[in-house]
């Protein structure tokens, strides 16, 4: 991130094509349809970031920044909203922005509603609405001008160009933007592409923007390429499942849980890369991570198998099959479970499995609503009452409770990270958010000095 | 049985017994060739996995060497020889290095013990694997069982180490010893060769490989495993596949420290040997069912050859018993048989000369006695034919005055004497001429009690003993087929014989009866009864033993039971009387 500010040096140049490649296929860009596939939707959302805008967005604090609103206010008992949209702002096909537009496209959540009033967009509920902006600035909410036909124009840097099809998409420079016209012309996004190839591409000068796993941090870097990435935003975790007899004993989930050395994981596999996970939360979001210490005693966790009164059946751990990493990392939890006297079988078939390894992203930089996320991601929800603005220490109390009897035993806080072409420079602000989205509005490629 | 038959058996129990020794004797031979060849080709495969695994186990030495004396496996020691190195960067390293290096085992192995990297088991890193420090100088492969995530397996394993300063980096690498080894192995035609890795306490079917991958039905291997796991030496079982017997030989295989990790199994079918077996049996048991053929159509032969003389030897003797003493054997053979068709014919031919000697002189004798008879018969009134003659010649020149009356009572006397002079002529006249019967139906006991009526006179004449006639008629004996008068006249002379055979009075009793389909007639007397003689010739014509007797009586009666089909016996106890049996045909 720092060596992308570095790089504002050099003059930005107008023109060329960003190649991106990922392993996600996205089929349709439409704010108003959410795919079940968690890699799909995250992959949606940072696709619709360069075509649509929200009223607002979060900075790398969470903190709410102006966006198609320029100003807001809202009364004491925050029930009532006025935004006042960005003037000179224009769709894709030149329709002007307008509050009732913004009015059509938002989707009233909770028990607000929206209407367009006094030049700007109102919104109003009977109950105080404090996290209206994080709800504001989530992709849902983007704002899209939808035609008869079905078509979707938005107002961001890009444009859909419209003539690519299948698994690859092509977004061309919007003239108009109201933040000025982005360096880039043209940006071509590969679909379903695997690691290996996506690497392969971008050695080879096929791509220019690839996602790439911590174990190739190293390597991406040794031959002169860059990394961007986020903050630690994703959770790998280990979810026991219910009802499975095998992980009915509390003995046993924490007997693993003692067993895994994430230390050597986080070291070997993930290169330092993130950070081992005591909590559900990141400590960069949550502040209190530390509390939560990770601990490996494989002795202690042989000692809880070695009481139990029956011996633990073999136990099958499944991870995802289109992740290298989560495979990596199961691999090293059967060894380590191994050492303590437990047998686990590691496939790719959830169906039969008695624990998950899983990887996740809470939608919300709101440390109550994303562990909110969590909780409900891992069916703990039932067990934890949080209030939107809960002090750090109730969401700390809150998320032990929440992992106190290890049906969860979160492992990692992971980045999300991208291999770049050394040609790719960005001017004012990095290519990837903290929150992990994509600012290519302020991308250019130096195609002189590669 | 007869001797065809037991001829016939003879030959098949021989042709058998022998057909069986000699499939016996050749299946022992066979076996025993084969064996010795197969000791021969398991030893020659002992020896070539030997070559092969101290081939494989050069191989391992020098691709570890390689590896040790390349710049990356310098460098990598170089780089952990640093304070703080971080072991990450090198955890892909022993996967590369060992595929470029074409080994199944690899790992990079840091001074203190901890595993940088390993390429059979990625997830092991940082892990112990102190059995490398354990030697300073590894000089030869040797076996050790390598974990594996998901199992464990049989590995020909050496170590290698890089100095970089005071810290080293152990090289540990090896090939897999399993089904592609077992695979590089030549096999001849019906060997095989299995890799048994002792992973656990007791036989695991799952650890036992072959060329192919899984064995099938290696529990039957069990018991030969398990044995040369306890004892440590080596052993040989033959056990029942499912293809056939195969002989193993099972050799155990140590690791370090003598350990036994697993053991070689040799197998060698015999399959081949039992199909050879079966087909000696096989050929031995068509052999033996031509040969019972063969011996059957022998026999057959020989029976022809034997027994049919000697049947018909018999049958010439059964028409010899039955009175055809003209029957002939016509046996051309030399032999014994021949000699005793020769034999036999020459016997009937000399009874028949003896019965034509034998007639003739009955001829002769029956002539003498129809002499002796006639002579007697007509002597009796010849002499006083010939007196009466006499007197009356001498009347005439004596006494011709008396000489009318002479001749008056002369003439009457040779009336008398010629009447019975014409009498005798007339019986022998009757039974010379026996007329054919003329049958008709004829009621037997109505029959027998009218020859009763007409002789009661007789039977109670005075001045006589009398003799008690006592009549026994069976009323189910019916009527006969017969000619009455004949019959009438068998009658009467019996009931004539019987009056006379009791001179001093008696019973006579005629009894009817039927018995086995034929009708019974008997006539007892009281009387003195017969010498055996006097039966024996009784029927015999002009045999008598009355004065007065011509002895054509019984042979009368004998040739009229015959004439109508029937047949007659006589049964006599001296002292106690005589009885005439008749049986005749039912009508």
């Amino acid at each position: 991130m720092a060596a992308g500010l570095a790089e504002s040096a050099t003059r930005p140049r107008y023109g060329s094509t960003l190649r991106v490649e990922m392993q996600a296929d996205v089929r349709r860009l439409d704010p108003s349809e959410r795919p079940t596939d968690a890699a799909e939707a995250a992959a949606k959302d940072k696709l619709e970031t360069l075509v649509f805008e929200r009223l607002v967005r979060l900075d790398e604090n969470g903190r709410a920044q102006p966006a198609l609103a320029l100003s807001w206010e809202h009364d004491a008992a925050a029930k009532r909203w006025v935004f006042r949209l960005r003037a000179g702002v224009k769709f894709h096909d030149g329709t002007t922005l307008s509050p009732d537009k913004v009015v059509a496209s938002l989707r009233p959540g909770g028990a607000w509603l929206a209407s367009a009033g006094e030049g700007a967009v109102v919104i109003q509920s009977d109950l105080p609405e404090p996290d209206l902006l994080p709800d504001l600035a989530h992709p849902r909410q983007s704002i899209a001008l939808r035609r008869d036909d079905g078509t979707l124009w938005g107002t961001g840097a890009f444009r859909p160009a419209g003539s690519e099809t299948g698994r690859r998409l092509a977004l061309t420079a919007n003239e108009d933007y109201w933040g000025g016209r982005p360096f880039l012309d043209r940006i071509t996004i590969e679909m379903g592409r695997a690691p290996r190839d996506q690497m392969l591409d971008l050695e080879l000068g096929k791509a220019e923007f690839i996602e790439i796993s911590p174990a190739d941090v190293r390597t991406v870097e040794q031959r002169g390429m860059k990394v961007w990435s986020s903050a630690a935003r994703d959770t790998i975790a280990l979810v026991f499942e219910r009802g499975r007899p095998a992980v009915e004993d509390p003995r046993v989930r924490q007997a693993i849980a003692f067993s895994i050395d994430c230390a050597a994981i986080h070291n070997v596999r993930l290169q330092r890369q993130g950070e081992i996970a005591g909590g559900l939360l990141p400590g960069w979001l949550s502040g209190y991570a530390f509390l939560f210490s990770k601990v490996h005693d494989p002795a202690r966790a042989r000692q809880l198998i070695a009481r139990m009164e029956h011996p633990v059946p073999a136990l099958a751990l499944s991870y995802d099959a289109l992740d290298p990493l989560a495979r990596d990392i199961a691999e090293r939890i059967a060894v380590d479970a191994r050492e303590a006297g437990i047998t686990i079988q590691v496939s790719t078939a959830p169906a039969r499995s008695d624990l998950r390894l899983v990887r996740i992203r809470p939608g919300s930089l709101q440390p109550a609503a994303a562990l909110a996320d969590l909780a409900a991601f891992f069916h703990l929800s039932e067990s934890v009452n949080l209030l939107p603005r809960s002090t750090h220490e109730a969401l700390y109390h809150a998320e032990r409770a929440l992992l106190e009897d290890f049906r969860v035993i979160p492992l990692f806080h992971l980045p999300e990270l991208y291999a770049l072409s050394p040609r790719v420079k960005t001017w004012t602000q990095p290519g990837v958010s903290k929150s992990g989205e994509w600012n290519l509005e302020d991308v250019w490629i130096d195609v002189e000095k590669p | 049985m007869t001797f065809g038959v037991r001829l016939l058996v003879l030959v098949a129990l021989t042709v058998t017994v022998s057909v069986a020794t000699v499939t016996w004797v050749v299946s022992t031979r066979a076996r025993r060739a084969f064996e010795s060849l197969d000791d021969q080709r398991t030893e020659a495969l002992i020896s070539q996995f030997r070559r092969e695994f101290a081939s494989r186990g050069d191989e391992v030495v020098r691709r570890v060497e390689g590896i040790a004396r390349s710049e990356a496996a310098l460098r990598i020691a170089i780089e952990l020889s640093r304070p703080g190195p971080d072991y990450s960067q090198f955890v892909n390293e022993a996967a590369s290095l060992a595929q470029a290096h074409g080994l199944d085992f690899l790992e990079l192995v840091s001074h203190d013990g901890a595993i940088v990297s390993s390429a059979h088991w990625p997830a092991r890193y940082g892990y112990k694997a102190d059995w490398v420090l354990e030697q300073a100088d590894w000089n030869e492969a040797f076996l050790r069982s390598e974990e594996l995530p998901n199992e464990t397996a049989l590995a020909l394993m050496t170590v290698r180490t890089v100095s970089a300063g005071e810290k080293k980096l152990h090289i540990a690498g090896g090939k897999r010893l399993g089904q592609e080894f077992l695979n590089s192995l030549v096999l001849p035609a019906g060997m095989r060769a299995l890799l048994y890795h002792n992973k656990q306490p007791g036989f695991d079917e799952k650890s036992l490989t072959g060329a192919s991958g899984p064995v099938p039905e290696a529990g039957k291997l069990a018991p030969l495993i398990e044995r040369v796991l306890s004892k440590g030496g080596e052993s040989t079982e033959t056990v029942d596949a499912r293809e056939g017997p195969e002989t193993v030989q099972a050799i155990p295989l140590a690791g370090r420290e003598a350990k036994l990790l697993g053991v070689l199994l040799v197998g060698s079918s015999r399959r081949e040997l039992a199909s050879l077996v079966r087909r000696i049996r096989t050929a031995g048991m068509v052999a033996g069912g031509i040969g019972i053929l063969l011996g059957v159509l022998l026999s057959y032969w020989v029976t022809a050859r034997v027994t049919r003389p000697v049947a018909l030897l018999a049958q010439g003797a059964q028409k010899v018993a039955a009175g055809d003493w003209s029957a002939r054997v016509d046996v051309r053979s030399r032999d014994e048989i021949g000699e005793l068709a020769r034999a036999f014919n020459g016997m009937t031919q000399q009874l028949l000369e003896q019965r034509d000697r034998l007639v003739q002189a009955e001829r002769v004798a029956a002539w003498r006695e129809l002499a002796r008879r006639l002579a007697h018969e007509l002597k009796n009134p010849l002499f006083p034919i010939q007196i009466t003659i006499e007197n009356m010649q001498r009347a005439r020149e004596k006494a011709p005055e008396q000489f009318d009356e002479v001749f008056r009572e002369s003439t009457a006397t040779l009336l008398e004497e010629l009447a019975n002079l014409k009498a005798i002529v007339g019986r022998f006249s009757d039974f010379a001429k026996m007329p054919p019967p003329q049958f008709e139906t004829v009621d037997l006991n109505e029959t027998l009690r009218r020859a009763v009526r007409l002789f009661e006179a007789q039977l109670n004449a005075p001045g006589r003993p009398p003799i008690t006639p006592e009549v026994l008629c069976d009323d189910n004996v019916g009527s006969v087929r017969a000619d009455p008068e004949q019959l009438h006249g068998a009658l009467r002379n019996l009931m004539l014989n019987a009056i006379d055979a009791m001179p001093a009075g008696g019973t006579l009793t005629l009894r009817t009866r039927r018995q086995n389909g034929a009708v019974l007639l008997e006539i007892s007397d009281t009387g003195e009864g017969l010498t055996p003689e006097e039966r024996e010739r009784l029927f015999t014509p002009y045999y008598t033993t009355k004065q007065n007797g011509t002895g054509l009586g019984l042979a009368i009666v004998q040739s009229v039971v015959s004439d109508h089909g029937g047949r007659i016996s006589v049964e006599s106890e001296r002292g106690r009387g005589t009885t005439f049996r008749i049986e005749l045909p039912t009508g």
